[in-house]
């Protein structure tokens, strides 16, 4: 906490909390910051409503035999889990941070296309509730989140569920690709004067990229889905082998658009954890050119590594060898920021603010979980652990230790700007210890299960030795890690309401957005910087003499 | 600093996706071509001299609406109305050609059920009719707007994007005839 | 950055001691020369071989794990390092350094030549594991929902949710489904493998140790993928020639008492329109064939174990003890249950 350079009487306390403005002013809002609000707190909700499907089913695993969930509930729960985190929790949690900090920190009024932007949200916000609306209409779909044929087809899959997963998903997926088209536009086209491409920060430079894989994976959804839908409307046969169809062509096409998205979701994660290393280190991001080149790197092999997930499928050698290198490749440039961003934080001064301690467990978590997805790419180690629950704990190394706790420390970092306050760095440090090691006893724990022989997907397992007593231990994490998502819930309605006033730029921040007040203004800037290098702030504080 | 024209960078980009959508559509089609091996195929059930007749048109309505960007920039508004609505008549033939193909092929049984080829046939044209009708649309609202303001900068940019489509429709129809129809024509 | 650029080739260096220390070392890590609980001190069972397949991929994970371990614990102790000594002392600001050309190079050249050491290793393990097919297969795998259908077409052997393999002999197992995609998948012998519609696959097991092996389905199927297990059981090429000469044996109708009735309400209760009993009702099995149900460890993919009470119990309500599987509940009376519980358990 001695770390902020807050002086506190200097500054004034902010207009009352976020919330100004009628409900009309919000719901028929074009301005980025709203919409990107608008994103985040929708997006905090979709992710309670998974955490607390997470909790059924780890309270249904807590023991074996177990009779908490049905099977088919359980099937259903886990299927909307996986659908909830992935696309309205994670990739939308993503899009709504870019949406609000991208104009900040280019320097720009607005998105390009503000009409644009709101409708992505409202499409987004539709799909999430025709997706919910499966539940209404009798059976949530249960054929997992990706899905494969021939068990979602109408001859194993005969409810609804599925139809809904589909229509929710295309709409989703709409609002995805139009939020990317216009990020795309906004940052070519809005950027300051003085903000050449090699000067964008590199969160923005993240976004750019991951809104080019967007164009580039959503459309191989779409494609899917509809097939499926026209299978299962139309009694077409794509991916029944009755019909002549090829359920093999499903995983292709569905991973064709997978595996490029859980690149979509992490590589803004990257991109906040490149703001907010540097920041609390005092020291410019190590390597800036080969963190904006492995981000590419990253982008391109990403499209040809989408086999990997069907090592076991039997696909052939030529298959395997292929996407084994591509998928090992894929480590090399992942590798090249981590260490970037250990030699950032080498040799600086680091402050602990809550946002650094998010973004260092980012560092530890997210390599295990990088390293034991290199034990997949090895791909007879695949042919045992594929899944299984080593799975299941690698997936959640990366997306939750590594895209979520990114968030985390970007929303710590970000909450001054957006809101006004500081968010409490008592309450935060304690949230992050709860949801650190609530993490790492719930999946930590589950790679051995997994090369136990665990399978992954199943609403209950034998009492093997060892069995129960890990899984128990995974299901008092959850509940660690649910804890933990209360306080940080609380710090921000507490934050909100009386948090300390934030003032500009409380962490000496050098990239635009800390060039306004916080919040901003409408118009977002009333006088933007000369822009000269990456850091204008920075550049300005040392010109005029100042540390 | 404005380095491109907003909208038209925007359509670019968006094309770009469904270029992809497509490219997923024809590689099942083509997947699927080589293994039908029952019931109706390309080479049976299609007509594609008729076809080729509609496709004209469709190729036809390109141009008209090269020649309607050109008069508006030339400021010559009559012109630019006459050949937007050329464009849309032309469009409008094409799919009036597509629907009655459709229907014939349906009387004769060629459905997404029978098989894959009515499957991936169905689907990618029906697709790519989608995408046509949705051009249709934008040009209608474009003509109605023709008729009720001048047309400045911005209106200029909205015709720049929705020629940019149409032409992308177009050249996504060149492929999916050369595929579906020309193959098995030849 | 000389401080860093120092130690950073000092860990370069330590890397290329581990790994001549590892390629020294490589011929112990092989199962034929070490005992194979000596690999892990966790005996979990991907990493408990009990065939030469699965432990040439448990070497390569032991190779796997060394280099990952590595690369954590320069990250781990590179941070842990960073917190204490460079947390912030003063206000002065630390020197603005922005990259080092050298550093980036070496941290993509060491990485890309593990990932290639790696790739060449997983190749050789992929060969030797997924040797070709040059023969028909021995078992023949058929993942139903949700149960295991086992035939052995020279022995004409057909059973359900029990493999049985002899010790020593390779064999070739091929897996196939009857509805939607299986896996394969019994951790200690070796690799997993997907049963997908309309395709044969097949894996090679050569089992080295007698004893029971769990199996499992490994690719979500519906309901209940998570009773969708079975058991191997890897016993004496005399033993198993017996176990295949038995289970090839008709079942003799009984003519007395309960197991009599119980045979005859059989055919009438329809349970003769699924289910096989090779000389008692020739029908094609739509469910577990129960020729020699008696004689198996489990009943139901390993719900339970195959005592009379579970028979009995499981006759009663399978609805109840596997919800949405497709036997159905017919409401059989007492007696029923009885008699048929005394007729199958005569299934030995």
């Amino acid at each position: 906490m001695s770390d902020i350079p807050i002086t506190p009487r200097l500054l004034e306390e902010p207009a009352p909390c976020a919330r100004e403005g009628a409900w009309l002013e919000w719901i028929s809002t074009v301005d980025h910051k709203r919409i990107g609000i608008l994103y985040l707190a929708t997006t905090l909700f979709f992710f309670a409503v998974g955490g607390v499907e997470a909790l059924l089913m780890r309270i249904q695993l807590a023991w074996p035999g177990n009779t908490f969930l049905s099977p088919d509930a359980y099937d259903q729960v886990f299927t909307m889990h996986g659908t909830t985190m992935v696309f309205l929790v994670v990739v939308p949690m993503l899009l709504g941070l870019a949406n609000y900090l991208t104009p900040l920190m280019i320097g720009a009024r607005d998105m390009a296309l503000p009409r644009l932007n709101a409708f992505s949200f409202w499409v987004f916000l539709f799909g999430g509730f025709l997706l919910y609306f499966s539940f209404v209409s009798g059976h949530a779909p249960a054929a997992g989140w990706f899905s494969y044929a021939p068990l979602s087809e109408k001859g194993y899959s005969t409810r609804y569920g599925l139809d809904y997963w589909a229509l929710a998903l295309l709409g989703i997926g709409v609002g995805t690709i139009a939020t990317a088209i216009n990020l795309i536009v906004t940052i070519i086209n809005l950027r300051a004067e003085g903000m050449t491409i090699r000067r964008l920060p590199l969160f923005v430079w993240m976004v750019l990229v991951n809104s080019f894989l967007i164009i580039f994976a959503l459309p191989a959804l779409n494609a899917s889905l509809v097939m499926l839908l026209i299978d299962r409307q139309l009694s077409a046969h794509f991916f029944t082998v009755m019909g002549g169809g090829s359920p093999i062509l499903w995983q292709h096409y569905f991973w064709s658009f997978g595996h490029p998205e859980v690149y979509i979701m992490v590589l803004p994660a990257f991109g906040i954890i490149s703001e907010v290393i540097p920041v609390f280190s005092r020291k410019p991001i190590f390597g800036y050119g080969f963190v904006a080149a492995s981000t590419v790197a990253i982008a391109l092999l990403s499209l040809g590594v989408w086999a990997h997930h069907m090592f076991a499928v039997g696909l052939g050698p030529a298959w395997n060898y292929a996407f084994g290198a591509s998928s090992l490749l894929i480590a090399v440039p992942t590798g090249v920021k981590i260490f970037n961003w250990i030699a950032t934080m080498w040799g600086g001064s680091i402050r602990f603010t809550t946002s650094l301690l998010f973004a260092v467990a980012f560092l530890f978590t997210f390599t295990i979980g990088g390293l034991s997805g290199v034990t997949f790419a090895a791909f007879p180690l695949d042919w045992q652990t594929t899944d299984s629950y080593y799975v299941v704990a690698h997936m959640h190394y990366v997306l939750f230790g590594g895209t979520l706790f990114a968030v985390m420390a970007g929303v710590y970092y970000w909450f001054p700007k957006m809101s006004g306050r500081m968010l409490s760095e008592r309450w935060g440090v304690v949230h992050f210890w709860l949801m650190f090691i609530g993490f790492h006893l719930t999946f930590l724990i589950q790679h051995i299960l997994g090369l136990d022989g665990m399978p992954r997907r199943v609403y209950t397992y034998p009492d093997r030795p060892g069995w129960a007593v890990m899984n128990l231990i995974s299901t008092i994490g959850a509940f660690v890690i649910g804890i933990s998502v209360l306080v940080f819930l609380a710090n921000i309605v507490m934050s909100l309401r009386s948090g300390a006033p934030a003032g500009d730029n409380p962490w000496n921040a050098w990239t635009l957005e800390w060039a306004t007040s916080s919040p901003p203004p409408e118009h977002n800037f009333d006088r933007i910087p000369p822009v000269h290098s990456a850091r204008p702030l920075w550049d300005l504080m040392h010109r005029e003499g100042r540390a | 600093m404005k380095r491109f024209d907003t909208v038209r960078l925007a359509m670019a980009v968006f094309i770009a996706s469904e270029a992809v959508f497509f490219a997923f559509l024809i590689a099942a089609y083509l997947f699927f071509s080589a293994a039908t091996v029952h019931g109706p195929t390309a080479r049976n059930s299609l007509d594609p001299p008729r076809t080729l007749v509609f496709t004209l048109c469709l190729l036809a309505s390109s141009g008209t609406m090269w020649l309607a960007e050109r008069r508006l920039s030339a400021a010559r508004f009559g012109g630019f109305v006459l050949w937007l609505a050329a464009t849309i008549v032309l469009g409008f033939v094409f799919i009036l050609g597509q629907a009655t193909e459709y229907a014939g092929l349906i009387m004769k049984s060629v459905t997404p059920e029978r098989n894959l080829f009515g499957a991936t046939f169905f689907t990618l044209t029906g697709f790519h009719g989608f995408h046509v009708f949705c051009g249709l649309v934008s040009m209608c609202v474009l003509l109605g707007l023709g008729f009720t303001r001048t047309f400045g900068e911005k209106e200029a940019s909205g015709l720049a994007a929705i020629s940019m489509y149409w032409h992308f429709v177009d050249a996504v129809w060149i492929v999916i005839f050369s595929l579906v129809y020309l193959t098995v024509w030849l | 950055m000389k401080l860093a650029g120092t130690s950073h080739a000092g860990k370069l260096l330590l890397l290329r001691k581990c790994i001549t220390i590892l390629i020294e070392f490589l011929p112990a890590l092989v199962y034929e020369e070490k005992n194979s609980s000596q690999a892990v001190a966790m005996h979990l069972s991907v990493l408990s071989p009990a065939s030469p397949e699965a432990a040439h991929i448990v070497w390569l994970w032991n190779v796997c794990l060394y280099v990952c371990a590595f690369i954590l614990a320069v990250v781990t102790i590179s941070i842990l390092y960073i917190l204490v000594r460079y947390r912030k002392r003063d206000e002065a600001e630390p020197d603005q350094s922005t990259g080092n050309r050298t550093l980036e190079i070496a941290w993509t050249a060491v990485p890309i030549a593990l990932v290639a050491v790696l790739f060449t290793l997983s190749v050789a393990i992929a060969r030797t594991v997924n040797h070709p097919v040059d023969r028909p297969p021995d078992v023949i795998v058929t993942g139903h929902q949700w149960w295991w259908e086992i035939r052995y077409p020279q022995s004409k052997v057909t059973t359900a949710n029990e493999l049985h393999l002899p010790v020593g002999r390779e064999m070739l197992i091929a897996v196939e489904t009857a509805d939607v995609i299986h896996d394969f998948w019994v951790p200690r012998l070796g690799r997993k493998i997907d049963a997908i519609p309309g395709r044969r696959n097949t894996v090679w097991i050569r089992a080295t140790q007698p004893g029971e092996y769990q199996g499992a389905c490994a690719e979500f199927c519906g309901a209940e993928h998570a009773w969708m297990r079975f058991a191997v059981v890897v016993e004496s090429p005399a033993a198993y020639a017996a176990w295949l000469a038995h289970q090839a044996a008709p079942a003799a109708r009984p003519v007395q008492g309960d197991a009599a009735e119980g045979a005859r309400r059989f055919g009438e209760l329809t349970c003769a329109n699924c289910h096989n009993i090779t000389g008692i009702n020739a029908q094609k099995s739509y469910g577990p064939d129960l020729t020699h149900v008696a004689s198996q460890e489990t009943l139901a993919g390993e719900r339970l174990r195959n005592t009379p009470e579970n028979l009995t119990d499981w006759l009663r309500q399978p609805n109840i003890i596997k919800p949405n599987c497709f036997m159905p509940n017919l409401e059989l009376s007492h007696r029923d249950l009885t008699v048929l519980t005394a007729f199958l358990e005569t299934l030995r």
